[in-house]
C-alpha cells in the first residue's frame, strides 16, 4: 500500500530574499521514515509544506507513488486534499470545537467510506495512539501530549500513502517529548507507513529516522542513515550540527587512503580521517566530538599534552574546557565523578577515526 | 530615652496619617458613589417608579406615587396590542438587519483576511466606514433614494424603462438599511478573530480532504463562532436603541418600533409618560439581557486558536474570482457611502425634489444654494450648532475627568467599594440612549428650578450614557503605563495625587485627549436621549435635523444633513489624528 515520495530539484523562491529551497532532491522508499534536520530557516519546513501542497514550489518536481503532484514547469499542481497524505502540525491543529472522536472521523467524512467502516477505523486509530478512553472528551480538555496523539490519529486514520510530521514534538515539555518520541517510532513502524519528519532536534532525528537529511540554507547537505551521519558527516556543518562542535585547523601534509597526516603548526602532527577527497598541502579543518576526547589516557599515536582550563560538573557527566594547540576545546566525560583538576597538564589521546578532516572553505563553514 | 520618645511620636504621627488617609479614601469612594447614583441610579429608579404607577412621582410627590405602586400599569402596557406590535416590529427589523449584517460582515472579514483580493486595505476601510454615519443622516439619505414615489432610484428605473420599483418605507427597507449600516460591528469582531486564528487549523482540514468551501463551514466559521455571535448580539443591541432610521423610514407607513413608539407616547396630548416609562423598561430589559449574554460570551471560554509562534495569515489565491470579491467591496462602498452622499448632495442643492427625467437631473439651472440660505436664515440653526458644541464640550471635559477618576479608582487602587463603582459605571451599557432620555425626563421634569430646560441635563444624560465606553477607553490609555513607573514615583516620595499629576497624566495624555474628543463627537451626534430633554432654548443639531425632516422639507433636511456630516467628518478626522485609530473601536461600541 505505502509508496514512495520522490522530490527532484525542488525550488521555492519567495517574493524577496534568497531561495527558501534551492535545488533539493531526495526519495523516500515505501515504509521508510526520513527525517529532515536543520537549524531554523534552513528550508526544511518549507520543503515539507511543498510536499503537502500548502506551499507552491517555483521549480522542480514532486511525485507521490509515481503520480506527479507538483511540477511548475509542466503546470501541474494537485491541491492538498487530493494528494492523499496525512500531516501532523507543530501546533497540533486539533479543532477545539470538536471531541477527539470528531476530530479523528473528520477526514473520513470527506471520503467515500461507509458509516460502520468509518467507526471501526476511528476506533483502530484511537487505540493505536492509546486514546480509546478519551474518545468522547472535547479536545480542549486533553493535555498537550494527548492532543498531539489525537492529531496523529487524525492524520493516520485514512491510511494515507505518506505521513508528514512538522516538528510534532516541539510544543511538548521535555519529559513528554522523550516518551512520545519513542512511541511515535513504534506506531509508525507498526503501521508500516512512509513518513517525512521535520525537526531541529538531532536527538529526535536519530531515534526516529531510518535516514536523516541535514539541510542548511535551502540545500540538502547529506542524506544518510543516522550512524553514517554521526560517524561520517559529509561536511563541517553537518559534523558541527550533529554535535562535533570542536574544531582544529591545520595543513594536510600526507595522504594515505582513508587517512592522512595533518600539521597543526609548530611541527605538531597527527593522524586524521579524511572525509573528503583531499590532496597534500591543502588547508583543512578538523571536527571532533567532545565525547571522543579522553583526558589522561595516553594511548596510541595521536597523544598530545593539554591544559585543563575549567570544569563544569553536570551530575552524570563532567564538561571540561581544555587547551590544545592554543585553541580551546570542549571535552565531556561520562560518570558521576569529576576526575581532573583545573590547571593540571594532562595527556589526551585522540583516535584518528574521530578526527574528521574537511577542506577549509573559509569562516562561513562554522556557525 | 530621647530616641524612644522620638520613635513614639513618629509612630503616633504615622498612625494619625493612616487615619487621615483612610478618611480620605472613604470620602473619595463615597463621593464617586454619590455622583454615580445621581447620574445613573436615581434616573433609572424614577423611570421604574414611573412605570409602576399611574401618577407622576415628581409632580405628585413620591409618597403618593409609592402608595399607588402597582404592576397594573405595567401589565396594562404589556397587554396593549400597540406595544406588542411595536415589540414584534422591533424584533423583526433588528433580527433581519442582524442577519444581513452577519452575512456582509463575515463575507468582508473573509475577503480582507483570507484572500488575495486586490486593494484589500481599501475594502477594510470601506467595511468600517458606516460606523461614522449618524443613523438619522443615513435614514434621510436612504429616504431620498428609496421613497416609493419620488425616490431617486425609482426615478432612475423609470428612466431606464424598467418596471422595477423599490419601496424603502417598509419593513424591508428598515431591515436593509439596518443591515448595511451595522455590518461593521460583525466585521470588527470576526476579522480580528480570523486574523488571530492559527492557519494550520485550516490547513489540517484541507489535508484531511475537505474542500476550501467545506473547510470554511466545518472548521473556520465554527471556530470563530464566539466572535460571530458577539458581533451579532452587539449589532442587534445597537439596532434596538436606534431612533433615527426607523423614525425616517417607518413614519410614512406608520410602522412603529419600540424607540419610535416611546417617543410618540410622550408626544401625544396629554403625553403618556407612564406608558412611555413602561415601554422604556421593556426595551431596557431586552437590551440588558442581550448585553449580559454578550458579556458572558466574551468572558467565557473561547477557543484558543492562537499558536505560540508567529504566523503569516493564509491568503487564498482566488484567481480571476478576486476581481469579483473586489467588486463586492466597491458595491458595498457605493451602497453605504457613495449613493447616500450623492442623494444628499442632489437634494440639498436642488431647488425642487421633483425630477421629471434623468436629463433634468443634470440640468444645472435646477440647482442653487437656496436651502442652505434658508436653513441659515433660521436663527435656530446657528443656535443648535452652538448648543451642540457647548453640550459636547461640557460632556467631554466633565465626563472625561469623571471617567478618569473612576477608571483609576477601579484599576489602580485597592480601595473598598471599587467593585460597586465598577458595577454602577458599567450599568448604562444596557440602557439604550432613548431610555436614558426618558429616565432623565422622569427624574428632572417636575423638580422646580432644577436641571430641566438647561444645557446641563443634556450633558449629564450624555455623560451617564457614554460612561462605560469612556471609562474603558481611558483605562486602556493608562493601563498601558507600567505600574512600576508609578511605584518608582511613590518611592521617590511623591503621593498618589502627585504621581497622577506628574507621571500618569503626562504619559497617558494622547489617550486621554483622544477619549475626550471621541466623547465630544458622540455627544454632538447623539439623538435618542436628546429627544426628550431639549427645549426650544436648548435645541441641538441632531434634534433640529429631525425637526426639518418632520417639517417635510427634503431640501432643507438634506442641506442640514450635509452641514452636520461635514462637521462630524472634520471632528472625527481630528479625533483619529489625535489617537491614531484607537478611538475607532469605542466609537463602534456606542453606535
Amino acid at each position: 500500500m505505502t509508496a514512495t515520495l520522490e522530490v527532484t530539484d525542488l525550488r521555492k523562491q519567495f517574493a524577496i530574499g534568497r531561495p527558501a529551497i534551492d535545488g533539493v532532491s531526495f526519495g523516500v522508499p515505501a515504509g521508510e521514515i526520513v527525517v529532515l534536520l536543520g537549524p531554523s530557516g534552513c528550508g526544511k519546513t518549507t520543503t515539507l509544506r511543498c510536499v503537502a501542497g500548502l506551499e507552491h514550489p517555483t521549480g522542480g518536481e514532486i511525485s507521490i507513488s509515481g503520480r506527479v503532484v507538483s511540477s511548475p514547469a509542466r503546470g501541474i499542481l494537485v491541491p492538498p486534499r487530493a494528494r492523499n497524505l496525512g500531516m501532523v502540525f507543530q501546533s497540533y491543529a486539533v479543532w477545539p470545537h470538536m471531541t477527539a472522536r470528531q476530530n479523528v472521523i473528520y477526514p473520513l467524512k470527506h471520503r467515500t467510506i461507509g458509516r460502520s467502516d468509518a467507526a471501526r477505523m476511528v476506533e483502530d486509530a484511537l487505540a493505536l495512539v492509546g486514546l480509546s478512553d478519551y474518545a468522547d472528551r472535547p479536545v480542549v480538555a486533553l493535555s498537550g501530549g494527548q492532543m498531539q496523539r489525537v492529531a496523529l490519529a487524525r492524520s493516520m486514520v485514512y491510511r494515507p500513502q505518506l505521513l508528514l510530521l512538522d516538528e510534532p514534538l516541539s510544543n511538548l515539555d521535555a519529559k513528554l517529548r522523550l516518551r512520545l518520541r519513542d512511541d511515535l517510532r513504534v506506531i509508525l513502524k507498526q503501521t508500516g507507513m512512509t513518513a517525512l519528519y521535520v525537526t531541529h532536534d538531532q536527538a529526535e532525528a536519530v531515534v526516529l529516522g531510518d535516514r536523516i537529511g541535514v539541510m542548511r540554507d535551502g540545500k540538502l547537505l547529506q542524506m544518510d542513515t543516522p550512524d553514517v551521519i554521526y560517524n561520517r558527516p559529509a561536511d563541517l556543518f553537518v559534523a558541527n550540527f550533529t554535535g562535533a562542535t570542536n574544531e582544529l585547523a591545520g595543513t594536510l601534509v600526507a595522504c594515505n587512503g582513508k587517512y592522512g597526516v595533518v600539521d597543526f603548526g609548530d611541527g605538531r602532527q597527527g593522524e586524521v580521517a579524511l572525509c573528503q577527497t583531499l590532496a597534500p598541502d591543502e588547508k583543512v579543518r578538523i571536527a571532533l566530538r567532545p565525547e571522543n576526547i579522553a583526558i589522561g589516557r595516553p594511548d596510541g599515536a595521536n597523544t598530545f599534552s593539554v591544559k585543563v582550563l575549567d570544569r563544569r560538573y553536570q551530575g552524570t557527566q563532567t564538561a571540561y574546557g581544555i587547551e590544545l594547540f592554543g585553541k580551546r576545546l570542549e571535552a565531556v566525560e561520562l560518570g558521576t565523578a569529576a576526575r581532573h583538576q583545573v590547571g593540571v597538564e594532562a595527556q589526551v589521546a585522540l583516535p584518528r577515526e574521530c578526527l574528521w578532516a574537511y577542506r577549509d572553505v573559509g569562516p562561513a563553514a562554522t556557525d | 530615652m530621647h530616641g524612644q520618645a522620638d520613635r513614639r511620636s513618629e509612630a503616633m504621627r504615622s498612625a494619625s496619617e493612616g487615619t487621615r488617609r483612610r478618611a480620605f479614601t472613604g470620602l473619595w469612594v463615597a463621593a464617586l458613589l454619590a455622583i454615580l447614583s445621581f447620574l445613573v441610579i436615581y434616573p433609572v429608579f424614577m423611570l421604574l417608579l414611573g412605570a409602576l404607577t399611574d401618577t407622576n412621582p415628581v409632580v405628585d410627590g413620591i409618597r403618593l406615587s409609592l402608595s399607588h405602586l402597582s404592576v397594573a400599569n405595567f401589565l396594562a402596557v404589556l397587554a396593549n396590542p400597540n406595544v406588542g406590535e411595536a415589540l414584534l416590529n422591533t424584533l423583526i427589523a433588528c433580527g433581519g438587519g442582524t442577519l444581513i449584517a452577519v452575512a456582509i460582515g463575515l463575507l468582508f472579514s473573509w475577503i480582507v483576511v483570507r484572500t488575495n483580493t486586490p486593494f484589500k486595505g481599501f475594502i477594510a476601510a470601506a467595511s468600517i466606514l458606516p460606523l461614522f454615519a449618524p443613523p438619522l443622516v443615513a435614514g434621510v439619505a436612504w429616504a431620498i433614494l428609496g421613497s416609493p414615489k419620488t425616490g431617486l432610484i425609482n426615478t432612475m428605473f423609470k428612466w431606464m424603462g424598467s418596471d422595477l420599483r423599490i419601496d424603502l418605507y417598509s419593513m424591508w427597507g428598515l431591515v436593509f438599511v439596518f443591515g448595511i449600516y451595522y455590518a461593521p460591528y460583525v466585521y470588527m469582531f470576526t476579522s480580528s478573530a480570523l486574523r488571530n486564528m492559527d492557519p494550520s487549523l485550516e490547513e489540517a482540514a484541507e489535508i484531511s480532504g475537505a474542500s476550501a468551501f467545506a473547510t470554511l463551514f466545518t472548521v473556520t466559521f465554527p471556530l470563530i463562532m464566539p466572535a460571530i455571535v458577539s458581533g451579532m448580539l452587539l449589532s442587534f443591541i445597537v439596532m434596538l436603541g436606534i431612533y433615527g432610521i426607523p423614525a425616517v423610514l417607518g413614519a410614512p407607513t406608520n410602522l412603529n418600533v419600540l424607540t419610535t413608539y416611546i417617543f410618540k407616547l410622550t408626544n401625544w396630548s396629554p403625553p403618556l409618560y407612564n406608558t412611555a416609562a413602561a415601554v422604556a423598561i421593556i426595551l431596557m430589559v431586552v437590551t440588558g439581557l442581550l448585553v449580559y449574554l454578550q458579556q458572558k460570551l466574551l468572558s467565557g471560554r473561547s477557543y484558543t486558536t492562537v499558536a505560540g509562534k508567529a504566523f503569516r495569515p493564509r491568503s487564498l489565491d482566488l484567481g480571476p474570482w478576486r476581481w469579483l470579491t473586489f467588486a463586492l467591496g466597491v458595491v458595498y462602498l457605493l451602497v453605504v457611502v457613495v449613493l447616500p452622499s450623492l442623494a444628499l448632495i442632489v437634494a440639498a442643492f436642488r431647488k425642487f425634489m421633483f425630477i421629471r427625467d434623468a436629463a433634468s437631473l443634470f440640468d444645472m439651472r435646477q440647482y442653487s444654494l437656496m436651502h442652505f440660505e434658508s436653513i441659515f436664515d433660521n436663527p435656530l440653526t446657528m443656535r443648535s450648532i452652538y448648543n451642540a458644541v457647548e453640550v459636547g464640550v461640557i460632556t467631554a471635559v466633565v465626563g472625561g475627568a469623571l471617567a478618569f477618576a473612576i477608571g483609576y479608582t477601579i484599576h489602580r487602587t485597592r480601595v473598598a467599594g471599587r467593585g460597586a463603582i465598577d458595577l454602577i459605571s458599567t450599568l448604562p451599557v444596557a440602557i439604550p440612549g432613548l431610555v436614558v432620555g426618558v429616565a432623565y425626563l422622569w427624574a428632572w421634569i417636575g423638580v422646580p428650578g432644577g436641571l430641566y430646560g438647561t444645557i446641563w441635563i443634556l450633558a449629564l444624560a450624555f455623560i451617564a450614557r457614554f460612561m462605560p465606553d469612556t471609562v474603558k477607553a481611558l483605562s486602556t490609555s493608562f493601563l498601558q503605563i507600567h505600574r512600576e513607573l508609578e511605584e518608582a514615583a511613590w518611592v521617590c516620595g511623591r503621593g498618589m495625587l502627585g504621581t497622577i499629576a506628574t507621571i500618569v497624566l503626562p504619559l497617558a495624555r494622547p489617550g486621554v485627549l483622544a477619549s475626550m474628543t471621541l466623547l465630544f463627537v458622540l455627544a454632538i451626534r447623539e439623538l435618542g436621549s436628546s429627544l426628550f430633554l431639549y427645549t426650544s432654548n436648548t435645541m441641538v443639531m441632531s434634534v433640529l435635523l429631525l425637526d426639518y425632516y418632520e417639517g417635510g422639507n427634503v431640501g432643507k433636511t438634506a442641506a442640514f444633513s450635509l452641514v452636520q456630516t461635514v462637521l462630524l467628518g472634520v471632528l472625527i478626522g481630528g479625533a483619529n489624528w489625535l489617537s491614531r485609530g484607537s478611538a475607532q473601536r469605542s466609537a463602534a461600541r456606542t453606535g
